[in-house]
């Protein structure tokens, strides 16, 4: 899974080890202590079992084979058999408990992750593209998985099943052992030699594959432009070049490859054939027994996997060690809209809402709004216009607590917002984005979200309230209905509704509403408008107004311009003025009102 | 792999797109066949040779004659690795050519297909076509081939010698070891199974995360972190649960393979071990006895595997074909001697267009004078961009309904056409190249002075000049990243260099300012005197002083005109003209 990170991923080929990532890591591995003791004894077992296989074949052959003693042999054979059995289960065992244990730390980190996700604030979200943020929950975290299931717990087994057979042939016959031993060094040099090389290889030619595939994704993108000013030649020269450059890594490769695995076998050769012929000698000086010649073979055969594999860790090794190091740097991003240490619940809720001398800027001192003050009695209904960029979707995301201002104070009933917890200042209010957001699933889901105590008949209702049901068909399971990602099945007006029945079902003290301004059907609007109705009825209310007949509805128009409150009254008192609302009025409302009357009502501007 | 006779004629040309490069590089796989011949039959003589040092021991012969047979052994040894080495280099080399090739041969065959073939694929699945599904072809040709040459030969060698030796003792040990190729390609489609139900759930891990994060505002402004994160744990328990269902059958994988190959250890030990107690067999056959079982033990494993690298290859080779089996809509006309310089005229007959069922243009009419300016306005939806993108046959369109130059556009050479039509697109795409590049794109021989002054009328010069490396910064990625009105004037200085006879602007001011777009409209002036030129905008004030301005509605020119025609109309057009200078007074308070 971990080469399969996408071209658009940072290419990052840091060191192999760390130890202070390393460290950190292994903290997630401390609640399965025990698995990890469990998992080592399994392969103590393992080693032992698979050294004393070799024992056996030498007894067989020395007491028995050569001897011509058949009472025994039988015996000797089921022994044989019964340990290649215990030797299954307990590799089985192994490999099951190793893998638990990637899989539960896995779980783990990735809990962690995703639980810190969604406490980061909203500013982290402008800044970070989602795609990079969902990679760390799922492609970063299955790397170290795969450290924790083959890499750590592995590593301890080679050495341990080297240490074994080391051990057994120096006990069986320890000048044997040396001669064995001489081809080692040879081995492990031309491991490191060619770990090396290949390693250096695979970086170039993931540097080369990343760059055909941006540059093959960037023309792909670009191909009308291509195209039009027919540069297809001198493109497809470009590519070529990339595409030879990419070519010329893959051989270099091959070659270290092809050099290597030869390598490994003729110095396995070399090893066995001075076996065979100081082994001969000792026989026939009498020294040696066939059957510890034959046990010197059966294990030496054996004695260069660990060895390669080892090597081979390192890959793993490296990539988790990336993969760590960005997993880390977002759990260490701290949330920056968070409870104050005094922080107390609303206690008795009106309604009431007090935007005061309000400065706010995302950025320095870019600011998008500039000492804005206006006041909301419970249960007024306050519409706010102004041109795009005026800072309006700004302001109610600042009710919100979805960013923290500079200067000034928002009060709900007289408590800066920032002196409730997040949570219950959220809970006072309901939000109805312009952009609805739809997830998959079905209506239910959408209205209710996963709160559990919004019963099946709740989510009915609301969606009744707000004119939904005529757009289902059945009566029984038709909130059940089947709702695909984005809300791809859904028509704009649609998705509006079914976010005024998701307000409705939470039933919030205060509704924050951006109203859509894309264009809808004249029987929809009809209906949206009524479900507006519905739903503000009896809240105080905050809306982002597109709609004439929502702005003659309210209380209280403000005006914002460039930041700034320009105008704040009545419809018909700020028509009169003359000012910017005049102007607005005639830009954007004014179409309505002379459609309003021709009965073709064409929402938005 | 398959015999020919049951290759059917569509596999027949699903295969030919790898056929014609084996057929071109049959030097290497002819000469990787010999090596894996050499490489096998000599490495299986070693066996045989240990079993002779052993009967050399029990017959009690000199160590002299024991040094001669491992020596003779040792150099085998070598040189079946020098030919191993050959079979790499040879096979997986030439995997390596084709992959070559046969991704130029996409990637040249993308280069060709029109518009309509990109809206109809995402550039993901295209990008996939080019990767796994070319590694996963690539390893059919390469290890593929190779290890099943491999195979057939080791297997078919060892099992000659063994038969030589002992036709019981073989049997005997064979046994178990039949089971393998099938337990192998058995517990295979099982895993594959069983993987994929976790890639499935790793899907729906990662569909979910990317949904929960994406809607971040709604689920904080409704408090549902908690139930979130709930859900999350369940899916992603649901996620290892069946990780660890794939590993139960993972782990014994391995462990059961080596039971089967202790088992047939164990048969030749046991039966062998009595035999030689009777005097039927020497120590030695039983020594070369476990140095071929040794050697087929892999090959068996391997033979279950070549056939998933097959199958998953024959799959992945469809995905490509259905890319390179996809003909190009619009293809080259005869026109070789049609003329350049093009004069510029134009003239749409009675054009209706539409694409995916649905219809884009209708009966629109129009005559352009070589050197005329037309602006074009409507709602978003009109039809303004595909009509102009007709022009420089980015779709295909019917014979005898648009002309340049009374030359019907079909007969065009698309090189010789695209090449005088300078198009600034509404999405204005650089590439990751130097600004310079940029700019310079489609012409290869304007020096660096043509750029500048381009740069100056499309007033991009002077931001420019702020780069630190000027002309040679890099945009895009690693680069500046440059702002969306610096784009759009780049767009528009690649569009006007080389001195096009026709020259399209597809809503090319949107991102800059009002007086920036002033200062543009003022310097391109005198380009546009000496060219036909289409200008799309939103913004009146870009097409005002247009000769004929066109405002199309659902796909028909509803209002044709000038300026002062179209005002006196007081139609569409005289609407979106008073709007934008409402607005623009609304601007300035």
């Amino acid at each position: 899974m971990s080469a399969a990170t996408g071209y658009h991923e940072e290419e990052i080929l840091g060191k192999a080890y760390d130890a202070s990532l390393m460290r950190r890591l292994l903290k997630y591995t401390r609640p399965y202590r025990w698995v990890i003791v469990l998992a080592v004894l399994l392969l103590v077992i393992n080693a032992l079992l698979a050294t004393s296989l070799a024992f056996i074949t030498k007894t067989g052959i020395d007491d028995h084979i050569m001897t011509g003693k058949m009472e025994g042999f039988a015996n000797l054979a089921l022994l044989y058999m019964g340990i290649i059995i215990v030797f299954l289960l307990a590799s089985y065992a192994q490999i099951y408990v190793t893998v638990w244990l990637g899989q539960k730390v896995q779980h783990d980190i990735r809990m962690q992750l995703f639980r810190h996700l969604q406490r980061l604030h909203l500013s982290f979200y402008d800044r970070n593209p989602v795609g990079r943020m969902v990679t760390r929950v799922t492609n970063d975290v299955n790397t170290l998985n795969e450290l924790f299931s083959s890499g750590v717990v592995n590593i301890i087994g080679d050495v341990l099943m080297l240490v074994f057979f080391v051990a057994a042939l120096v006990y069986v016959n320890w000048k044997l052992a040396l001669v064995t031993f001489v081809s080692l060094p040879l081995l492990i040099v031309a491991t490191f030699v060619f770990r090396a090389r290949a390693r250096d290889a695979y970086r170039v030619v993931r540097l080369k594959v990343a760059r055909l595939n941006a540059f093959v994704q960037e023309h792909i993108t670009g191909m009308s432009i291509v195209q039009l000013f027919t540069r297809e030649k001198a493109t497809y020269g470009k590519f070529d070049d990339i595409n030879r450059d990419l070519r010329g890594a893959h051989f270099r490769s091959v070659v270290y490859y092809a050099v290597f695995y030869p390598t490994v076998e003729i110095i396995g050769a070399l090893s066995v054939g001075l076996l065979f012929y100081y082994g001969g000698r000792m026989i026939n000086m009498g020294t040696l027994s066939y059957g510890e010649l034959v046990l010197f073979i059966y294990l030496v055969e054996r004695f260069f996997h660990p060895i390669r594999d080892l090597s081979e860790k390192y890959n793993i090794l490296q990539a988790s060690m990336a993969s760590s190091e960005r997993i880390f740097k977002l759990l260490d991003t701290p949330p920056q809209i968070t409870d104050r240490l005094d922080a107390r619940e609303p206690t008795q809720f009106r309604g009431g809402l007090d935007v005061k001398n309000l400065w706010f800027a995302y950025k320095g001192e870019d600011w998008v709004l500039r000492d804005v003050s206006f006041s909301v009695a419970p249960g007024e209904k306050v519409a706010i216009v102004g041109a795009t960029g005026a800072g309006k979707t700004s302001l109610i995301s600042l009710l919100y607590r979805f960013y923290d201002y500079q200067k000034g104070s928002i009060s709900v009933d007289g408590t800066d917002i920032r002196d409730y917890p997040v949570e219950s200042l959220r809970s006072l209010m309901g939000l109805v984005l312009q952009d609805v957001y739809i997830f998959s699933g079905d209506y239910a889901r959408n209205v209710r979200l996963r709160r559990t105590d919004i019963s099946d008949e709740a989510v009915r209702q609301a969606l009744q309230r707000v004119g939904f049901n005529r757009f289902i068909r059945s009566r029984e399971g038709a909130i059940h209905t089947e709702v695909k990602e984005r809300g791809a099945t859904l028509s704009t007006g649609q998705k509006q509704l079914l976010s005024f029945a998701r307000a409705l079902a939470f039933d919030p003290g205060i509704l924050i509403l951006d109203e859509a301004t894309s264009s809808v059907d004249t029987e929809t609007e009809t209906l949206i408008q009524k479900a507006l109705d519905e739903l503000l009825k009896g809240r105080t209310s905050i809306i982002i107004a597109h709609r004439l007949s929502t702005i003659e509805k309210a209380d209280k128009i403000v005006v914002l311009h460039h930041g700034q409150l320009r105008e704040m009254g009545k419809h018909e008192e700020l028509l009169k003025k003359g000012g910017i609302y005049h102007k607005l009025y005639q830009l954007q409302y004014k179409k309505q009102d002379i459609s309003a009357d021709s009965q073709a009502a064409v929402a938005g501007g | 792999m398959t015999t020919d006779s049951r290759i059917s004629n569509d596999s027949k040309r699903q295969f030919s797109t790898v056929t014609k490069y084996l057929r071109k590089y049959r030097g290497y796989l002819y000469a990787g066949g010999v090596a894996v011949v050499m490489a096998n039959a000599l490495i299986l003589v070693v066996p045989y040779v240990s079993k002779l040092v052993f009967d050399a021991l029990e017959a009690g012969r000199p160590d002299s004659v024991i040094l001669r047979y491992v020596a003779i052994a040792f150099g085998l040894a070598v040189l079946s690795g020098v030919f191993r080495f050959a079979m790499r280099r040879t096979i997986i080399w030439m995997s390596r050519y084709i992959e070559y090739d046969l991704r130029g041969e996409i990637f040249a065959h993308l280069l060709a297909l029109s518009p309509s073939f990109y809206h109809g694929t995402r550039t993901g699945d295209l990008m996939a076509r080019m990767t796994n599904d070319l590694e996963a072809v690539r390893q059919m040709l390469g290890p593929g081939i190779m290890y099943i040459s491999d195979t057939i030969i080791k297997l078919t060698v060892s099992f000659a010698v063994m038969v030589y030796l002992s036709p019981r003792l073989t049997l005997y040990a064979v046994i178990p070891l039949i089971i393998l190729p099938v337990a192998v390609n058995k517990i295979g489609n099982l895993l594959h199974r069983r993987s994929m139900r976790v890639q499935e759930k790793f899907s729906e891990v990662t569909a979910t995360a990317q949904e929960n994060l994406a809607g971040i505002r709604v689920v904080k402004a409704y408090r549902q972190e908690e139930p979130e994160i709930e859900n999350f744990g369940k899916l992603s328990t649901d996620y290892i649960r069946l990780n660890m269902a794939l590993a139960r059958l993972q782990g014994l994988f391995i462990p059961s393979m080596r039971l089967l190959a202790s088992a047939s250890y164990l048969v030749v030990f046991y039966f062998g071990g009595m035999e030689i107690m009777r005097n039927e067999l020497s120590l030695g056959d039983i020594v070369a006895f476990f140095g071929y079982l040794a050697m087929i033990l892999w090959p068996m494993v391997a033979i279950g595997w070549v056939t998933s690298l097959y199958q998953r290859g024959k799959a992945s080779l469809e995905r490509i074909n259905r890319i390179l089996f996809t003909p190009p809509d619009v293809s080259d006309g005869d026109g070789s001697n049609y003329g350049e310089p093009m004069k510029g005229k134009i003239e749409f007959k009675n054009l209706s267009f539409g694409y995916n069922g649905h219809r884009v243009l209708e009966n629109v009419n129009l005559t352009v004078q070589p050197g005329q300016t037309i602006g074009l306005v409507g709602m978003t939806g009109s039809g303004k961009t595909t009509l102009v993108s007709i022009l420089a046959r980015l779709y295909r369109v019917d014979d005898g309904r648009v002309f340049i130059d009374d030359i019907d556009i079909n007969q065009w050479k698309l090189a010789a056409l695209r090449r005088q039509i300078g198009f600034a697109t509404q999405e204005p795409f650089l590439f990751s190249d130097t600004v310079a590049e940029n700019i310079r794109f489609g012409r290869d021989v304007s020096g660096i002075d043509e750029i500048t002054r381009t740069a100056e009328i499309a007033a991009l010069a002077k931001d420019v000049d702020s780069f630190r490396d000027g002309y040679d910064t890099v945009v895009g990625e690693r680069g500046i990243t440059l702002s969306g009105g610096q784009k759009q004037r780049t767009a528009i200085a690649r569009a006007i260099l080389g001195r096009p006879s026709i020259l399209i602007f597809d809503d090319v001011t949107s991102s800059v300012d009002t007086e920036t777009e002033h200062q543009i409209n003022e310097r391109i002036k005198q380009v546009l005197s000496r060219r036909t030129s289409i200008i799309i905008s939103h913004r009146v004030s870009s097409v005002k002083d247009a000769d004929v301005i066109l405002y199309l509605d659902e796909g028909k020119i509803a209002e044709q005109g000038s300026h002062e025609q179209l005002m006196r109309l007081n139609g569409s057009y005289a609407e979106l003209y008073r709007s934008q200078l409402l607005e623009m007074e609304l601007e300035q308070l």
